[in-house]
């Protein structure tokens, strides 16, 4: 495998499961069995009703571009080598956000709301990290 | 609970011009606005018991001093401060330390605050260093730094969903630049006093689509504090105190991620809030002074908070509405984008610029007849929204 030499995510006791799942090719998210709160960032609490009572459950991958940019100059500086690059946020059809890449696409013919999927993309042994391709292609 | 609208009231403000500095040190800059704010109260600095300074973005070792006194040591205030406490919410430094006086003063804990602030984003820290720390501040290390994040890029999120909601235009956004340039050029402490037309910006390059170079901000060193008191001691002090009569706020979310779509809709409780305890209208507004860093931030922020309609604002910037002589003048100092970025400083800045209009001490870009400055202020990547309303009148 190539070297990878952009940052990698921070592995905490929480953050770990979520990547984990990333290893397998799911995409996991968090649901307050209380309130029935659906969750992400992954929490260590329910932050609508303070419950411990979490599952994670398995996104279908599917979701909207809420919002993106190119970013041509003024990356972070491990980034500046890889430029252009888009990075979005999307709307996850289970109605949480994330942040992610949209790749294998015609960044002019990227817009808000376009629909999207997830790809998965291993950069090491240990991490595989989820990025969205414009929906069907 | 009896309302605390117009019990307290900004009587002293203090400014140093905004640049690049090299030679000119943290604690010189803090210094000099604290005597500056103090000089224009006309209150003995003795009568100053409480001090905040404002957290600073890029001085780590000058914070940690902060914390131990610092400013007061130089100023000599040993006898007479009780507190001294740093406010650190990032550009919202201003509104909280605003709100953290208020409350001190009228529960009689306090007489007089000094509020000060001072950053060298300009020289600070090397170019590389300060890209290098903006790369990663007020992000996911889990979620969002992997995918090549950066505050720029969060500018670009929301012009983009901005435009994309409204049908702005770019030239509309563009038009925000160079009116910002209009009020610097009227303004000494402002470092980009050169005007920037609307076709300058739109010749510029894209940097993170849809924002072009020239609707960036500029990191600048720069400082500035204010002198809080009682409505009954500013009223022997001077004829012209700014009152503060109301304040609102509501913060939201740590990441961009977690807030985007959602989090700057809360301008608008913020701002309901504010105008509730002020008890006036959005038409009572003589004067904006909002919240910059880029240009769309004015524009979604003017909008929320209830200045102009939905999708409006480009529109009322383009025909001059907010410029020298427009019907609301918007960010009367220059902002960010003009004044320069001093980080949290940016946020005091407008704020000092507010209670500048309203006690008509502005000058060349004094507004006529500022019976009620509104301001804005935010934090980290827009993590909270505040609304302040002064007034030369209870």
């Amino acid at each position: 495998m190539e070297e990878y030499t952009l940052p990698l995510p921070l592995i905490t006791t929480l953050s770990k499961v979520f990547w984990d799942g990333c290893r397998e090719n799911k995409l996991l998210y968090q649901h307050c069995r209380d309130c029935g709160r659906v969750i992400f960032f992954p929490k260590h609490l329910c932050p609508g009703c303070m419950g411990h009572n979490l599952e994670w459950l398995e996104s279908k991958g599917k979701g909207a571009i809420d919002t993106f940019t190119v970013t041509y100059e003024g990356a972070p500086p491990a980034f500046m080598g890889v430029t252009p690059y888009c990075v979005a946020i999307i709307r996850m059809d289970e109605g949480y956000r994330m942040m992610s890449n949209i790749v294998d696409c015609d960044f002019d013919a990227l817009a808000c709301e376009m629909p999207v999927e997830v790809v998965f993309a291993q950069v090491t042994e240990e991490i595989t990290l989820p990025k969205f391709r414009p929906a069907g292609g | 609970m009896e309302s605390i609208r117009g019990k307290t009231a900004i009587v002293g403000i203090g400014e140093v011009p905004t640049g690049i500095y090299p030679e000119r040190s943290f604690v010189e800059q803090a210094v000099a606005v604290s005597e500056m704010a103090i000089l224009d109260a006309g209150i003995s600095k003795d009568e100053i018991d409480t001090v905040i300074p404002v957290l600073a973005v890029a001085n780590p070792i000058d914070n940690a001093n902060m914390v131990c006194s610092w400013m007061v040591e130089e100023m000599g205030l040993g006898g007479s401060c009780k507190a001294n406490f740093v406010c650190g919410s990032g550009g919202s430094s201003s509104s909280n330390s605003l709100k953290a006086a208020m409350g001190l003063i009228c529960a009689g804990l306090s007489r007089a605050v000094l509020v000060v602030h001072s950053d060298r984003l300009g020289t600070g820290l090397d170019m590389g260093a300060a890209i290098a720390q903006f790369a990663v501040v007020s992000m996911s290390q889990e979620y969002e730094i992997p995918f090549g994040f950066s505050q720029l890029a969060l500018a670009g999120f929301l012009q983009q969903r901005y435009m994309y909601d409204t049908g702005t235009t770019e030239r509309q956004i563009a038009s925000v630049v160079e009116t910002l340039r209009k009020w610097a050029a009227l303004n000494p402490n402002a470092m980009l006093r050169d005007l920037r037309t609307a076709d300058d910006v739109l010749a510029s390059k894209v940097i993170s689509s849809p924002v072009r170079k020239r609707m960036m901000n500029k990191l600048a060193d720069g400082a500035s504090a204010f002198i809080v008191t009682s409505a009954e001691r500013a009223r022997e002090l001077t004829d012209r105190p700014a009152y503060i009569l109301g304040v609102g706020s509501r913060c939201t979310n740590f990441t961009a991620t977690e807030g985007q779509g959602d989090f700057y809709k809360t301008w608008t409780p913020a701002a309901d809030d504010a105008f509730a305890m002020a008890g006036i209208g959005r038409e009572d507004i003589d004067v904006a002074e909002l919240y910059d860093a880029f240009p769309t931030f004015i524009l979604i922020s003017m909008e929320l908070v209830g200045l102009c309609g939905k999708g409006e604002a480009g529109r009322f910037f383009e025909e001059g509405h907010a410029a020298p002589g427009g019907r609301l003048p918007v960010t009367t100092n220059g902002g960010m984008m003009a004044q320069g970025h001093t980080g949290a400083g940016g946020g005091v800045a407008v704020l000092v610029e507010a209670a500048r209009q309203v006690m008509g001490k502005a000058g060349e870009r004094q507004v006529a007849d500022v019976k009620y400055a509104l301001d804005t202020a935010s934090g980290g990547i827009g993590m909270d929204f505040h609304v302040g309303i002064l007034g030369n009148e209870v």
